[in-house]
């Protein structure tokens, strides 16, 4: 009896140690969790002190809103865009700052090429809209090699803005993308880049049967959390286009905030919020799962 | 089947020159082993003929065509990694159909060899594993099967068998000679193990320090090492190597003296190294024709068929041997033979023979 | 050993919600002001209040403007709300929807006030379902900013005053040279996306027009029509700078500053900046062209009292204190505006600038407008204004498809 008491204290006292943590957290990410998922079953939260409650309401009304498919369609295309964009050029840059030319010049641009990830969206979007101006240095830029007749609002038309979002986002994002793949690929033995140098592989080569199978779990990991990360993104949209022009940029978490802090539809909002958390969630269990496996 | 030339072969890193202008010349269908301690340029003369390496001077040929330019494909070589190197999220039979897939060699063309290839190296029942579910020596044919399908010119191996544990590696050696004998291919096998130098080589070349210590038959390296370190470096246990006094009738090797023959450039006085194999120092008993001396035995290692006689003479420590069924005791003193028509004398200065 | 535990939590619990009470005789004052200033002239403002009044003390808790509104909101609905607000006035009737305002009438017949309510700026004070519910700390009028080195260029001798004149010039100076241009709209999406507020109300307003009636949106009138017409030609003849639809409102002061545009409208506020960020600059401001109508739209950082409050009296003390002449000059000194309440205004003529006296004449002599506070949905509203001016300004849209489109989408909106 005793020596069994003795046994579960011993187990338990790890998890006691864990407990203030555990509380803590569970505070922290429960009562909000619980509380947006109880809004989204009620009507007028927070602008009315005693709300009415509309069950599942919400979500009918939010399905037959036109505004929150195309919110998902624009979110998707952005998703989408973003981790494709993120992908290709952080890829590409790490193969390239992989590339076995002088230590420092290599540092320095690695440092360089990390830089986008250090600035806040709030200067990310600022920058990118000085230099997506009609006066702007891309359209001087387009017009001087003659690519374009005359200058184009790309952020402001609403058949480039969403282009131009998925740039500004590709800017943005690639480098963690890069610094990732940069750690896998230093762990590629160098010896099957020269086995498959003898057997005649030229860089595609390589690139296609060494180097992507041997990253394939990196990518597969990376590209979840950059999809788990960019879906619910919402401070770089708003503030390079705050949705616009009209909606042709809105995603779901931009619609999130306007419907709660512009026309103060706290239920609607936290309905839409609901949707990208059930979404985020079956994303994450993907990701986790695949971490598992990799273990 | 090509003839290997290296000529006056320079390898800078730097302003650090790791090959000191390396001459080989391998005849084809030869099997060429480069063997030294590491550090000493094998691997870096390997891996320029390979092509993986950049020449800072000189000139590699295979056949007859200088391949200084040419890049590791164009050669005509297929190369065994030290760790394998083979693509993992590929099949058995992939990783050997790699390099054919790449020439776009026909498909049925492709599978008949890598199946004929697969047959010899027993490998059939594995074509569809990946290679993390094979085992070390397994994964070894593999790497053989490899550059085998592609019937390469020239072999050229890296250190293949140090990751296998010893009597795997014994078994490879053995597999490797066999299929020298069956596919008469040019070779070169880099190796730091001199047993596998020994039993493999037509030819080896013995390397220190970026320079060719000497090349010959394995009997001519062994039986006639031209510098005090290749008579060090080959054989197990290593040569006895002592510097003593030339008199005239023979040496002075520490308090005792020595009648053998000497070569005629010593003059009596002179310092020479000696250099004797613990199989030509035995009991007197067993080796009657021999110089005898009597002295204090501190250690013997029994191997089994025959065992390992440590002694002093003087301040240096000298190995023999003797059967297996040969009692000694520790710590006794006994008459040991010398058999001097098999020393060897090296200038202590240049560390060259003298014959 | 339980007893000791448990006053133990007692002590922690009471600890940890002390922030939630407030104490008696200490009030709290959300603005953004005092982020807009760097003098730390409102820490001194406190501090003099405070040595009038010892039995209260003021806590200053200052956000960037572009949080207050959200704070507002969140801090009533988990009742931590401040005291004394800053406020804004396109905010009053969705604020007053939900209940967030203290009814100000009462307050403003008090005996004792340190100010005439008469005295005010009215515009703030008119009423909204029969309640007063802001008082105006300053205030602003809209204005046009005119940079005369590229009137002069482009040919002429004055700044505009009619519309036509507007027109012609913006035109002639986005010709004199490529990334020039005539004036700017800043219609971009991006939030606070208020481009409308900043441009089309004040021209509208001087054109005698007008959005609201009462608290119903009334967009699809003709007076509206003609002045979407009017930008809508501008934009045609090129007067208007490209990129509207994503041009901000800062970079269009930006633009301005740095000589990139001919006019820019906005609060009269600004000149300080421009003149201050480039002295280069042949700058003057003048009333927004208008039709012949003196009206124009006014804004100003406005106070209010927080329905919810334990201590709207003291409340009431520290704003009645910020409207009294004297406070009341100091304070549009310090933000470089014009005082809320109308008899400072002498104070501030006194050693004013050539623009701020041309503003002081707009305050006294005409009409200030402000719609928006009557709109139940404010700032969606003007989202939505950005959006369809976005779509006509494209040549999506004529100007009366882009007044009746706003038009039902407010309407939608204000259900």
């Amino acid at each position: 009896m005793t020596s069994m008491f003795r046994h579960m204290t011993t187990r338990g006292t790890p998890y006691l140690f864990l407990l203030p943590g555990l509380v803590i957290l569970g505070a922290l990410l429960s009562v909000p969790l619980y509380k947006v998922v109880e809004y989204s079953l009620y009507d007028n939260v927070i602008v009315e002190r005693e709300p009415t409650f509309v069950g599942l309401d919400n979500y009918a009304n939010l399905l037959s809103d036109s505004g929150f498919w195309s919110a998902g369609l624009n979110t998707i295309v952005f998703t989408v865009g973003s981790v494709l964009g993120h992908m290709v050029v952080g890829i590409g840059l790490a193969l390239l700052v992989n590339a076995d030319i002088a230590p420092r010049a290599r540092t320095f641009f690695r440092s360089m090429l990390i830089l986008p990830w250090i600035f806040t969206a709030v200067v990310v979007a600022l920058n990118w809209q000085l230099l997506l101006n009609p006066f702007g240095l891309v359209n001087y830029v387009l017009q001087w090699l003659g690519l374009v007749s005359e200058p184009l609002d790309w952020l402001g038309n609403p058949d480039l803005a969403m282009w131009s979002l998925l740039l500004i986002s590709t800017w943005r994002g690639y480098p963690f993308i890069m610094v990732s793949f940069l750690s896998g690929l230093q762990t590629v033995p160098k010896e099957l880049y020269e086995a498959a140098e003898i057997d005649g592989a030229g860089f595609w080569h390589k690139f296609w049967h060494v180097t992507l199978p041997q990253l394939k779990p990196v990518i597969f990991g990376v590209a979840l959390l950059d999809l788990i990360w960019t879906f619910q993104l919402f401070p770089l949209v708003w503030l390079s286009t705050g949705g616009g022009p009209g909606r042709a940029t809105e995603v779901l978490s931009t619609l999130t905030f306007r419907l709660g802090f512009v026309d103060f539809q706290f239920a609607q909002a936290a309905t839409v919020a609901v949707s990208i958390l059930i979404i985020s969630a079956a994303f994450t269990l993907l990701y986790l799962r695949n971490e598992a496996r990799r273990l | 089947m090509s003839r290997i030339e290296i000529r006056n072969l320079v390898k800078m890193y730097g302003a650090h020159k790791a090959l000191h202008g390396i001459d080989i010349s391998i005849q084809p269908g030869e099997f060429c082993v480069l063997v030294g301690p590491s550090g000493c340029g094998k691997s870096t003369t390997l891996r320029m003929v390979a092509g993986l390496e950049t020449i800072s001077g000189g000139e590699i040929a295979i056949g007859e065509r200088v391949v200084n330019g040419l890049r590791p494909k164009e050669r005509g070589i297929a190369m065994v990694f030290q760790n394998y190197a083979l693509y993992p999220s590929k099949t058995v039979y992939n990783n050997m159909a790699f390099s054919l897939q790449l020439s776009r060699m026909p498909r049925d063309e492709i599978d008949r060899r890598v199946r004929e290839v697969a047959e010899i190296l027993e490998l059939t029942p594995l074509l569809d594993r990946k290679p993390g579910a094979l085992s070390g020596g397994q994964r070894q044919r593999v790497a053989m099967g490899r550059a085998i399908v592609r019937d390469p010119e020239v072999f050229l191996f890296d250190e293949p068998l140090s990751n296998l544990d010893a009597k795997l590696r014994g078994q490879m050696r053995a597999e490797i000679k066999r299929l020298h004998q069956r596919l008469e291919n040019t070779i070169i096998y880099v190796t730091h193990d001199q047993v596998e130098a020994m039993t493999l080589a037509d030819r080896i070349v013995i390397m220190r320090d970026g320079r060719i210590e000497q090349q010959g038959t394995p009997d001519q390296i062994f039986h006639d090492p031209d510098t005090v370190f290749v008579a060090g470096f080959m054989g197990s246990p290593p040569m006895n190597l002592v510097e003593c006094m030339v008199t005239p009738t023979g040496l002075k090797l520490g308090q005792n003296d020595i009648a053998c023959a000497t070569p005629s450039s010593l003059r009596a006085g002179d310092s020479v190294i000696c250099g004797i194999r613990p199989d030509d120092i035995r009991p007197s008993a067993d080796l009657p024709a021999g110089a005898s001396i009597t002295l204090p035995v501190n250690l013997i290692e029994q191997l089994g068929t025959e065992k390992l006689v440590h002694f002093m003479v003087g301040e240096h420590a000298l190995i023999g041997k003797t059967g297996g069924r040969t009692s000694l005791t520790e710590g006794a003193a006994h008459p040991l033979s010398f058999d001097m028509a098999h020393a060897y004398f090296f200038d202590p200065k240049t560390e060259k023979r003298i014959r | 050993m339980n007893k000791f535990r448990l006053s133990a939590w007692t002590f922690a619990a009471a600890t940890a919600l002390t922030p939630f009470t407030t104490q008696a005789g200490q009030i709290e004052w959300l603005q953004w002001f005092a982020a807009e200033d760097t003098s730390g002239y409102y820490d001194q403002l406190v501090a003099d209040f405070e040595a009038a009044h010892p039995d209260i003390t003021v806590k200053l808790v200052t956000q960037p403007f572009g949080k207050v509104r959200e704070s507002i909101v969140t801090d009533n609905a988990i009742g931590v709300g401040s005291d004394v607000l800053g406020l804004n006035m396109p905010w009053t009737k969705e604020f007053l929807d939900i209940g967030i305002l203290e009814p100000l009438d009462e307050y403003l017949t008090r005996e004792g006030n340190s100010f005439a309510a008469g005295d005010l700026v009215e515009a703030p004070l008119g009423k909204i379902e029969g309640h007063t519910w802001m008082v105006p700390l300053n205030a602003f009028p809209f204005v046009m900013h005119v940079n005369m080195g590229l009137v002069r260029q482009a040919g002429f001798e004055a700044p505009p005053t009619t519309w036509e004149e507007f027109a012609e010039q913006a035109k002639a100076i986005s010709a004199l040279e490529d990334g020039i241009s005539g004036i700017g709209m800043p219609f971009s999406s991006q939030p606070p996306s208020n481009g409308p507020i900043l441009t089309f109300l004040p021209l509208l307003y001087a054109n005698g027009g007008r959005i609201m009636d009462g608290s119903t949106p009334d967009f699809d009138n003709p007076k509206v029509v003609e002045t979407l017409q009017l930008l809508k030609d501008m934009q045609d003849e090129g007067g208007i700078a490209p990129g509207a639809a994503s041009r901000t409102g800062g970079v269009d002061l930006e633009e301005f500053i740095a000589g990139r545009t001919g006019f820019l409208i906005s609060p009269g506020v600004h000149s300080s900046a421009i003149t201050g960020r480039n002295a280069e600059l042949d700058y003057t401001l003048v009333r927004v062209p208008s039709n012949g109508e003196q009206a124009y739209r006014v804004h100003g950082w406005e106070l209010g009292i927080s329905a919810s409050s334990d201590n709207k009296d003291d409340a009431w003390t520290f704003v009645n204190y910020l409207l009294s002449p004297e406070v009341n000059a100091q304070a549009a000194q310090a933000a470089n505006a014009l005082p809320g309440n109308l008899k400072a205004l002498d104070v501030v003529r006194e050693g004013a600038d050539p623009t701020l006296i041309k503003q002081i004449d707009i305050l006294e002599g005409d009409t200030p407008v402000e719609e928006m506070r009557q709109s139940p949905k404010a700032a969606g509203s003007w989202a939505v204004m950005t959006e369809e001016i976005q779509a006509m300004l494209r040549g999506d849209k004529t100007p009366e498809e882009t007044a009746a489109a706003v038009q039902a989408r407010w309407l939608e909106l204000a259900q």
